[in-house]
């Protein structure tokens, strides 16, 4: 248990470091671009590819930490209505079939790495291999899949709904201050 | 209608290519997407083609033209192609030149001759093109069956554009090809990729000074509106491709392919009376549009020899750097101009 | 097939499904269904087209210029700014609150952000002043939407996404509307404050006010590179949002100091759950999109609902609807990618032009988003300050009035919207 317990540790670090980087990264190539545009006169012909492959990390990176955090968009107006026992029922089924449609698209999208990857596609400026940004795709579904599975099981052991492995439902819990709303 | 001006080679009842040739037809439809939109030359080519396919198969063949939009950007079109996801696709090299490298031969400036007929004579007969390139595409199951030119690029600006000079820290919008920002840093000008949906307003807002496409591309999108210079330099042509997806097309039963074949020839001559009017039209047009004054100047053969100068050497770039074959096509592709342009 | 696409869409959403999951599901049973020989590998193509648009970058840049400034001074100094010039008159904390919910908007990108860092100190404030709580919350969630309406903004970008127009010129157009909605909403407040009789607050002096103009001079700064420098042609939208960043930066680490460096990358990344959460859907709608177009589903929407050739009135009114209607269930960047691929194109056939389209959308999508039933504004509302669903509701009626008579205004006078291209030069 403990060594799962590192892991979970490390994988939280780790989504947290690529999603909050990535962000910065993007704003660097961005500002980077107007400024020497602004000072040198020449634009970073690789400002846009380098942000591009940013947002797809920060995007399919970021599947299972927001899943963790319980703050993918959904419509919870009827779930919040509901009696604790649906609550429940749902809490557990939700998570189960999303979990299996993330590995449904994982695994196609994986089949469309390999694809990008015999055809040898190259990015246009960079000239690099296009698969250095598909493969994140397969990897965050992949990623994300799993974490909906946590999510699945937390509610099968807890006597608790919880929304994400992080974070309970508000209805029973008031503690809404650590949710950041933007 | 359709048949009355085909040739009716191929079709062994003669002439009349209609009812005995089509009866063993299965009734099928087929999508075709272009990266136009409606008016604009490619789709109408891909409208026009659908009506005679379904005039000669006497209705048996159904051909669903797409504009350009819901079904993503246009290499996303190429791969829905080689997918088979569509059968036909009117695309332009430049959007597949991060696979077929030799495709990016079109971007290179001054490389056909000023005349768009001549150019579309070449594109026509050149063994280069139909022969060695469509083998570089087939290998990714995109068959070329026709490369037509839909006009001369120009350029807009909005101060004049009639010497290399004129380039000189000059903002000038290019698609993100690597060989096309060459061209441009090659007159010493600052080439700025852009999406064409962000450009009438860059235009307009000066963030970047000028743009380069044919003239019926020019004025559908209004961007003589917001531009004060228009420069006829011919510098290159923008050259389309009718493609199939590979394996289909060779599964295809022997008159199908004939009808098929038999259509993609006739366009040629259609497709270049289309363009020429459409960039006839949209010069007159912008000429004469009074509330948006945009000057036009043709360049002087002495005047498109000192940009061509510049743009040679981008010739050994394109050799060294992009081409896979060390620029054979390249070079055939030469000779064979030259041939037609010493006629 | 309509009918299969739209069911399982509309029953996972209700489950409370991550909204991914129905706009991915409904299309790939589609492609299972009616089209064996399209490769779902396709679909999968479309997830990372959807959100590689140059445009879509303003997005996580707007919202980390935001994360910045909700988390330093910015807002505070906005509020003591207005505050210090209308607090004194009738209503004066009310035109207060919608007056830097505007400002804020100015600098944001979205209404949550606007939700919290403006909603949050102001509602203490009018609290105090006398007023009631539902009338204060009704007032912050409707003010906050203007932030859509006033560049920048997340939903018009979205619009400009999807249908190919300039996310300048929708800025430029989206301003003159929000101005309506912020003076509607202060004539309201003055006659709101008299009825109820609200005690007026002290006047302040002028020297206090000339200190509170000087500390909020940095912050208004804001709109003015935006919008200044997307429309003098020195930076594109895209840009502007990373120059907001760089701004937002200098303002709150370098000057006023009030975040530390070693802070910046915790704020990322509560810009970079935000944004994953809503790239998702980006990217899901992009499918979803190319799902229906293959399938030629808006055309037969389109034509079920609108007939042929139908009039630019009767378009924008369906338009109207089947946004607010929509906003009011799902999210708007949900509603905006994927009702705009299937409206966009007869709107424009009928002639209606596609920049005043743009600010129709953003407007219903606003409108939407803060209406009963399920208006997601509420539900941020509702967590934010810890009320219940019906006190947040309660006060929004008149709200909601206003908001659709400006609505109604905006369809039968385009002007309005198209005013920017009269007014600038
Ligand atoms: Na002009
Ligand atoms: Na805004």
């Amino acid at each position: 248990m403990k060594i799962l317990r590192a892991i979970d540790k490390f994988v939280l670090k780790l989504e947290e470091f690529i999603l909050s980087y990535s962000i910065l990264l993007i704003a660097v190539m961005v500002v980077g671009n107007v400024l020497s545009r602004a000072i040198t006169g020449s634009s970073w012909t690789f400002s846009q590819e380098i942000s591009r492959f940013a947002i797809v990390i920060a995007t399919f990176m970021g599947i299972s930490y927001a899943a963790r955090k319980g703050r993918h968009i959904s419509m919870s107006a009827f779930f919040d209505m509901a009696p604790y026992k649906v609550r429940k029922a749902l809490a557990i089924f939700i998570p189960a079939f999303t979990a299996l449609v993330m590995f449904v698209l994982a695994y196609y999208s994986s089949l469309y790495v390999l694809q990008v990857h015999e055809r040898g596609t190259v990015t246009s400026s960079l000239q690099l291999p296009a698969i250095y940004i598909t493969i994140f795709i397969p990897i965050g579904l992949f990623m994300g899949g799993l974490q909906y599975l946590r999510n699945m099981w937390v509610n099968i052991k807890e006597k608790d709904i919880y929304l994400g492995t992080d974070l309970k439902d508000y209805n029973q819990n008031e503690n809404l201050e650590d949710q950041s709303f933007v | 209608g359709g048949g009355d001006d085909t040739s009716g080679e191929g079709s062994s009842e003669g002439s009349d290519s209609g009812s005995e040739a089509s009866s063993d037809i299965e009734a099928q439809t087929w999508r075709f997407v272009t990266e136009e939109v409606k008016g604009q030359v490619q789709y109408e080519y891909a409208a026009e083609f659908a009506k005679r396919m379904k005039e000669k198969s006497d209705g048996k063949i159904t051909i669903e033209p797409y504009e350009y939009g819901g079904l993503g950007s246009e290499t996303d079109q190429v791969e829905l192609l080689q997918n088979g996801g569509v059968e036909m696709a009117v695309m332009s090299p430049g959007f597949t030149g991060n696979m077929v490298k030799e495709g990016q031969i079109f971007a290179l400036h001054f490389l056909f001759p000023d005349s768009v007929e001549k150019t579309q004579e070449i594109l026509n007969t050149s063994e280069a093109l139909n022969k060695d390139l469509v083998e570089r595409y087939e290998e990714y199951s995109i068959t070329p069956l026709s490369f037509w030119t839909e006009g001369a690029t120009q350029w807009t600006s909005s101060s004049p554009l009639e010497k290399p000079s004129d380039f000189e820290n000059f903002k000038m919008r290019t698609q993100t090809s690597p060989l096309i920002i060459k061209s441009y840093e090659a007159y010493g000008a600052e080439p700025t990729p852009m999406s064409w949906s962000e450009l009438y307003t860059a235009l307009d807002r000066g963030t970047v000074e000028g743009q380069e496409n044919p003239i019926f591309f020019i004025g559908d999108a209004s961007f003589n509106e917001v531009q004060d210079h228009m420069t006829i330099s011919n510098h290159n042509n923008y050259v389309a491709m009718t493609t199939v997806n590979t394996e289909w097309y060779n599964g295809l039963p022997d008159n199908v392919k004939t009808l098929v074949d038999e259509t993609v020839e006739e366009m040629q001559d259609w497709v270049y009376d289309e363009q020429k009017e459409q960039n006839e039209k949209w010069l007159e047009k912008i000429k004469n549009d009074e509330e948006h004054p945009t000057e036009v100047v043709e360049l002087t053969e002495e005047q498109r020899a000192a940009f061509k100068e510049l743009a040679l050497p981008v010739r050994d770039f394109y050799k060294k750097e992009v081409s896979t074959v060390d620029g054979a096509i390249l070079e055939k592709l030469q000779k064979e101009i030259e041939d037609v342009t010493a006629e | 097939m309509v009918a299969l696409l739209m069911s399982i869409m509309v029953v996972l959403l209700l489950l409370n499904f991550p909204m991914m999951i129905p706009l991915i599901v409904g299309p790939l049973v589609v492609l299972w269904f009616f089209f064996p020989n399209l490769d779902p590998m396709l679909m999968m193509q479309q997830l990372q087209t959807g959100i590689e648009s140059y445009v879509l970058l303003a997005v996580p840049l707007f919202i980390l210029a935001a994360d910045i400034m909700t988390t330093g001074k910015t807002s505070n100094r906005l509020l003591d700014f207005v505050g210090a010039f209308v607090g004194h008159l009738r209503g004066g904390y009310a035109i207060t609150t919608a007056a830097t919910c505007t400002l804020f908007g100015a600098i944001s990108g979205s209404t949550q952000a606007t939700v919290v860092a403006v909603g949050k100190p102001m509602r203490e404030r009018l609290l105090k002043a006398g007023y009631k709580d539902s009338s204060a919350i009704a007032l912050i969630v409707n003010s906050s939407d203007i932030a859509l309406l006033i560049p920048p903004s997340i939903g018009m970008i979205m619009y400009a996404l999807v249908s190919n127009t300039s996310v300048g010129d929708l800025f430029m157009a989206g301003i003159l509307p929000g101005i309506i909605v912020f003076l509607a909403f202060s004539i309201f407040s003055i006659l709101y404050a008299k009825k109820e009789d609200i005690p007026l607050a002290d006047k302040v002096p002028w020297k206090e006010r000339f200190r509170m103009t000087g500390k909020a001079l940095l912050p208004l700064g804001f709109p003015v590179i935006v919008v200044g420098g997307i429309y003098a042609g020195i930076f594109s939208a895209t840009e502007a949002a990373g120059i907001s960043v760089l701004y937002a930066f200098i303002l709150e680490v370098i000057i006023y100091r009030s975040i530390k460096l070693t802070q910046i990358p915790k704020v990322a990344l509560s810009t970079g759950l935000v944004t994953s959460a809503v790239f998702v859907l980006v990217a899901a709608g992009q499918a979803f999109t190319w799902v229906i177009s293959f399938a030629r589903i808006p055309q037969t929407i389109t034509e079920a609902v609108l007939g042929p050739d139908p009039s630019q009135t009767f378009v924008l009114i369906m338009v109207t609807v089947f946004f607010f209607v929509g906003c009011m269930f799902v999210d708007p960047i949900v509603v905006i990618l994927v009702l705009t691929p299937i409206f966009y194109p007869v709107a424009v056939n009928a002639g209606i032009d596609p920049i005043h389209l743009g600010v129709i959308i953003t407007f219903q999508v606003a409108l939407g988003s803060a209406t009963p039933p399920f208006g997601v504004d509420i539900f941020t509302a509702s967590a934010v300050f810890e009320k219940s669903y019906l006190d947040v509701i309660r006060a929004t009626p008149p709200y909601i009035i206003m908001l659709i008579s400006i609505a109604i205004l905006l369809i039968f006078v385009p002007d309005i919207s198209l005013a920017y291209r009269y007014i600038l030069p």
